[in-house]
């Protein structure tokens, strides 16, 4: 993927540089708002990661900037100190996604994943991995044929992993997108959770959907 | 320095009012003087009258003769006019008075008799004998002069006293403004405690001291607890930062392999996050103290929220050995930010699963009374003692019992600043029951046309 990074402390964004390409990815960096709109306008990326506190022009004025022009690259905004506000703020000026600093960068890897995966994709109404499948109209869902019987919150669990499968998604990821909770909770909600769908869906099948990615997260993969 | 009260507001203020105040007695003054005057000349030309008419009575009984022993007789006597004079033909019949051209009417003899002004009336008794009676105005300047002195003695008393009250009334403003200044530059000094006095005559100043007083006191909590909160923070940071520092020293010491440095590096990781999150928890309560927030309130129906939260940590008290029990006795709606109402009832939920053994049982209840939804957290453990009730909400407080456990002692703070940013009173349960209950009695919003 090609990545733009608008970051002006430069130490924060040598580190994502790094990271980016270390998965393989190709990254453009620049380090003011002026010179990261320019950028953004002169070629097509898969993302960009935009943070917050930019000299010249702001990276919420930025991306307001961008969306107003029809552009429709995904955005995940970096800040310090998270105001209880910017995230909202953010999501409404156009952002995909939000993480504070500092941050572990599995974590920035799962979301710009995510985000890019997030575009230009209708929105299905059956979700399938092997022989797993979802039907989120009906609200079902069953396994080789057999159907299984979940909690609504288990429901949204397996739906989330299945919309990111094939990619890691984080417990923070997890716990804003099914939980709506924005801060860490100190007992394992998303563990219990987790496990508590495993053996349904994973118990008595022959191979195993859900992975624990360590250090990372989780993952719903056929092998 | 001493004429500094020259230079207030006040001062001035009574000096304009004391130059108003002589123009009004000016012109007060000058009206009594003109109508007195007035007044003072009529009388004495009614005098003139009478004598005349008197004089007339005698010639129409006995002629020229009898009007000269009328006059005669009136000219000794006091309280009637001074001067007369009778003539015929120009030439002096009787009086004191040296003959003159005959004049009808008012007449005014300015400077004659003695030097002195004369005011009377003269008429003709028959044609040719003409007669004068007049007093002298010598009594009525005396008067007028008499009345002129009096108004000047009352002008400059009032004058005097104008000046004296706008000094006095100066001196008390500059005083108790210069108090304000003292009070001022003392907290400026340091003194957060100083505070402007109030005299208790509920006049504009102390209103105004008082509104001072109060930002002043609001402005002292707010200092004390970021003092408080810088603090902790510096303290409670201490703790966490050495740990981590004993342990990359230890693995710089201890570390062989490539996998001990990587452990380490883990460990290291793992505690920087933890204090990552302090950080984190005390700016979030720090921003819900700010309020913040209350521009994005919406209506929020809190049965199903309270649902969504059973079902959140049903499974995890159950991994626990807890049973969490949701008891919806009422529907309530109110307004708030989901977010942060979920963040509370999420620290209740899960202090009562850290901190009670396995077998406790939690419930989780929503009920009315009124217009408040009542919102209970209750647990059946071993409770925490009352003494300690009003720490448990205090910033970083951490009961002895549970500093073992992992916590900063922020959940119960960050529940106290969400309450009160909702309006919500926060009760702990006070009776003899085991556990600990805690209440938040939201206002509701009331469906319209219910109210």
């Amino acid at each position: 993927m090609k990545i733009l990074l608008i970051e002006d402390d430069r130490e924060t964004a040598g580190h994502i540089v790094h990271a980016l390409e270390n998965q393989g990815h190709s990254v453009e960096q620049v380090h003011d708002g002026i010179a990261g709109l320019a950028q953004a306008r002169a070629s097509e990326h898969s993302a960009l990661i935009v943070d917050r506190m930019l000299p010249g022009l702001d990276g919420l004025s930025l991306v307001k900037q961008l969306r107003a022009e029809g552009r429709q690259t995904p955005v995940l905004f970096l800040t310090t100190m998270s105001g209880l506000d910017d995230r909202v703020e953010g999501l409404e000026g156009g952002g995909d996604d939000y993480l504070v600093k500092p941050f572990a960068f599995s974590e920035l890897l799962a979301r710009v994943n995510a985000i890019t995966r997030r575009h230009g994709e209708g929105e299905p109404t059956k979700l399938r991995a092997a022989d797993l499948e979802m039907d989120l109209i009906r609200r079902t869902a069953s396994r080789a044929g057999k159907s299984i019987e979940l909690q609504p919150q288990e429901f949204r669990l397996l739906e989330y992993l299945l919309r990111n499968a094939g990619r890691v998604v984080t417990r923070a990821m997890l716990l804003e997108n099914v939980w709506d909770l924005h801060f860490d909770p100190r007992t394992n909600i998303v563990e219990t959770h987790l496990s508590r769908l495993r053996s349904k869906i994973d118990r008595g099948f022959g191979a195993e959907l859900i992975h624990t990615v360590r250090g990372a997260g989780y993952i719903l993969r056929a092998d | 320095m001493q004429i500094r009260f020259l230079y207030t507001e006040a001062f001035r203020l009574s000096a304009i009012y004391a130059g108003i105040f002589a123009l009004s007695a000016l012109a007060l003054g000058s009206v009594i003087f003109v109508m007195t005057d007035r007044a003072f000349r009529d009388q004495v030309v009614q005098f003139s009258r009478a004598d005349i008419a008197a004089m007339r009575n005698g010639f129409d009984a006995d002629g020229i003769k009898e009007a000269r022993e009328v006059l005669q007789q009136i000219m000794g006597t006091p309280g009637e006019s001074d001067f007369f004079l009778l003539q015929k033909d120009g030439k002096k019949i009787a009086g004191n008075l040296p003959p003159m051209p005959a004049q009808t009417g008012i007449v005014p003899l300015p400077g004659s008799g003695r030097g002195h002004d004369i005011l009377g009336a003269g008429d003709f008794l028959e044609p040719g004998l003409y007669v004068f009676a007049g007093s002298d105005l010598q009594r009525v300047h005396a008067a007028e002069r008499e009345i002129l002195q009096t108004l000047a003695w009352l002008f400059a008393l009032a004058m005097l006293l104008a000046i004296a009250g706008g000094t006095l009334v100066s001196r008390s403003f500059l005083q108790r403004s210069d108090a304000m200044a003292r009070a001022c530059r003392a907290i400026m000094d340091g003194d957060l405690k100083a505070r402007i006095p109030v005299r208790g005559a509920h006049d504009e100043l102390d209103r105004l001291a008082g509104t001072i007083n109060e930002m002043l006191d609001r402005i002292a909590a707010l200092m004390e607890n970021l003092r408080q909160v810088t603090n902790d923070i510096a303290h409670d940071l201490r703790t966490p930062v050495s740990h981590l520092r004993q342990r990359l020293e230890r693995a710089r010491e201890d570390s062989h392999e490539t996998k001990d440095y990587a452990e380490a590096l883990s460990a290291a990781i793992e505690k920087t996050d933890e204090i990552l999150q302090l950080f984190a928890s005390l700016l979030r309560i720090a921003q819900i103290e700010g309020g913040a927030r209350r521009a994005d309130f919406a209506p929020i129906a809190l049965g199903p929220l309270l649902t969504h939260v059973r079902d959140m940590f049903g499974a995890v008290a159950e991994a626990s050995g807890h049973h969490l029990e949701l008891r919806l006795n009422a529907e309530a709606t109110i307004r708030g930010d989901r977010a942060l109402i979920i963040q509370l009832l999420s620290n209740l939920i899960e202090n009562a699963i850290l901190h009670t053994p396995e077998g406790t049982g939690i419930s989780l209840q929503l009920s009315r009374a009124g217009e408040r939804a009542l919102v209970t957290v209750n647990d059946d453990g071993p409770g925490v003692p009352r003494e300690e009730h009003a720490k448990l909400f205090q910033r970083l407080y951490r009961r002895e019992a549970s500093r073992s456990q992992p916590g900063y002692g922020l959940g119960l703070s960050l529940v106290a600043a969400v309450a009160e940013l909702h309006g919500a009173d926060v009760t702990l349960r006070d009776d003899n029951a085991p556990g600990l209950g805690v209440t938040l009695s939201f206002p509701v919003i009331l469906p319209p046309g219910a109210a």
